[in-house]
């Protein structure tokens, strides 16, 4: 082969670049930052980093929706139980504190462990710990996070006279029971400003949980029954699967955002079947779509079975979600909150 | 329904004896005695899980109402207190037996005509052995106002 072929196949020629190529540039941390104009860094600095600065834009929009007169967006967030055992629960606390939101599906450790931080704190340990070792001491491992176990008897006093209260109501008066009436009661027992479902309550949030019994809360219902028998309380999945249905039907626009995987990434997106797909999606998650799991497939899958509108904006952050939601939610909603009460406290000086 | 389970639990049974008492679900054992859903029973199996993410440690029991036989199964936590049936045995001699009722004589020589022939196995052998002119000693149990009448021997003879 001659040097000549060589260097035609080494420096083929490359073709011009479109006018409106974005290039790839980081932050200049020479002069100091605010987090706001950091993280506007992010969109060219590639990978991960632009990913999250599309979901920061996406997230923003869907924000902005939320408010338009004429198609009122609605928006679903999902999450795992470990965030809210993990500081994210104070950041979707504010999120239904101050009605930013207006459907939340979870699992069971995602209800339960919000009520028992009312109760007894989770503490910070290291991903390294002993299991036996922490088996003999009481202590229960989420990632680098403790939960003693006098924390779950504490939760079991504080909620098995309701459940004893609802099985009552069942039977007297004909309360039906479903997981997300569930929720709004133990959300109105805890009367406690820390919890995410207290507002929920408040606020008429939704939230829904279709593996309810997934948890502390199903083995606190499991013991119930003995209590209860013949008496049994009875929590209905198909009233809630309707509700939850009819939500995204009659949503004129609808956004989802999803935090992890499994039950809160599919029952979401399975609910906007019914209304031919979201019109915005942000995925955080670390899941990979090589094993053919929901939990790690891109939007463009859904995009598929019309969970997702085709053409809908859409985008997957490779990433912790600990890592990440506070960085969106602080450049979006935290921010629109702060500037509001800014200029509210302009309006109305004290 | 409180009230009744309060009537059920304060009134004195005979003399003086309480129906029930008191124990620490942890202190309970097999083929010890337990109340469960109002009924006095023989507790036959017991399993213990620690405390843990569903709360306090927690006694399975799988008993037997020691009148009907029938299989009762509750899960208490360890620390809280269950009844426990003051379960009494005595041994009778039986003199007829009258429609359907045991004619009985204790040792002192009371007689007890309260207690029904069982419907059971034992209390159609009690019937065909009293026909055939056996003398024999029947047992009472009596637990939480009940009777019944469990097993039955014949007499030693001559006494």
């Amino acid at each position: 082969m001659s040097t000549d072929n060589a260097h035609a196949s080494v420096l083929t020629p490359s073709e011009a670049l479109p006018e409106n190529a974005v290039h790839v540039k980081g932050p200049d941390l020479s002069k100091p930052i605010v987090l706001q104009d950091l993280l506007k860094s992010y969109e060219t600095i590639g990978f991960q980093a632009t990913g999250l600065a599309r979901a920061i834009q996406v997230v923003e929009e869907m924000r902005k929706q939320r408010s338009n007169p004429d198609e009122p967006l609605t928006l679903f967030l999902g999450y795992t139980s470990n965030l809210i055992s993990s500081g994210l629960r104070e950041i979707i606390r504010f999120l239904a504190q101050h009605k930013l939101i207006d459907c939340l599906v979870t699992t069971a450790g995602g209800v339960e462990e919000d009520f028992i931080k009312c109760l007894g704190s989770t503490v910070l340990g290291e991903f390294h710990l002993d299991g036996a070792g922490l088996r003999r001491r009481g202590l229960n491992r989420i990632g680098n996070l403790l939960v003693p176990n006098s924390n779950y008897c504490a939760f079991e006093d504080w909620v098995v006279p309701i459940l004893d209260q609802m099985v009552k109501e069942q039977e007297e008066v004909g309360t039906k029971w479903s997981p997300s009436s569930v929720i709004d009661r133990l959300g109105k027992e805890i009367d406690n400003e820390e919890s995410v479902y207290y507002w929920c309550y408040k606020n008429n949030i939704p939230v829904f949980c279709p593996a309810l019994t997934d948890g502390s809360l199903g083995d606190m219902i499991y013991f119930h029954t003995y209590k209860s028998s013949p008496l049994q309380l009875n929590i209905d999945i198909v009233a809630d699967i309707r509700r939850l249905n009819d939500m995204s039907v009659k949503s004129k626009k609808a956004g989802m955002i999803i935090l992890g995987g499994g039950v809160c990434k599919h029952q979401i997106a399975n609910a906007m079947l019914f209304r031919n797909g979201a019109d915005y999606a942000v995925y955080i998650n670390t899941g990979q779509e090589y094993d053919g799991s929901d939990s790690g497939a891109r939007p463009d899958e859904a995009v598929s079975w019309g969970k997702i509108r085709a053409g809908a904006e859409s985008v997957k952050v490779y990433a912790d979600a600990t890592l990440v939601f506070p960085l969106v939610v602080a450049t979006t909603f935290g921010k629109a909150h702060w500037e509001a009460r800014s200029q509210d406290g302009k309006k109305n000086p004290e | 329904m409180a009230e009744e389970e309060h009537h059920e639990t304060f009134e004195a049974a005979g003399a003086g004896a309480s129906k029930t008492f008191p124990m620490q679900c942890s202190a309970l054992r097999k083929n010890g005695h337990v109340v469960i859903k109002g009924r006095p029973c023989k507790i036959v199996d017991m399993s213990t899980s620690k405390t843990g993410k569903h709360g306090h440690a927690k006694v399975h029991l799988v008993a037997i109402d020691i009148f009907t036989g029938k299989k009762l199964e509750d899960i208490s936590p360890s620390t809280h207190n269950m009844d426990v049936p003051n379960v009494k045995r005595q041994e009778f001699q039986l003199l007829d037996i009258q429609d359907g009722f045991l004619n009985l004589m204790d040792a002192d020589g009371n007689s007890k005509d309260d207690v029904k022939v069982p419907d059971s196995e034992v209390g159609q052998q009690i019937e065909s052995d009293f026909e055939a002119g056996k003398d024999l000693m029947v047992t009472i149990i009596s637990a939480m106002d009940e009777e019944q009448a469990i097993s039955y021997k014949e007499a030693p003879q001559g006494s």
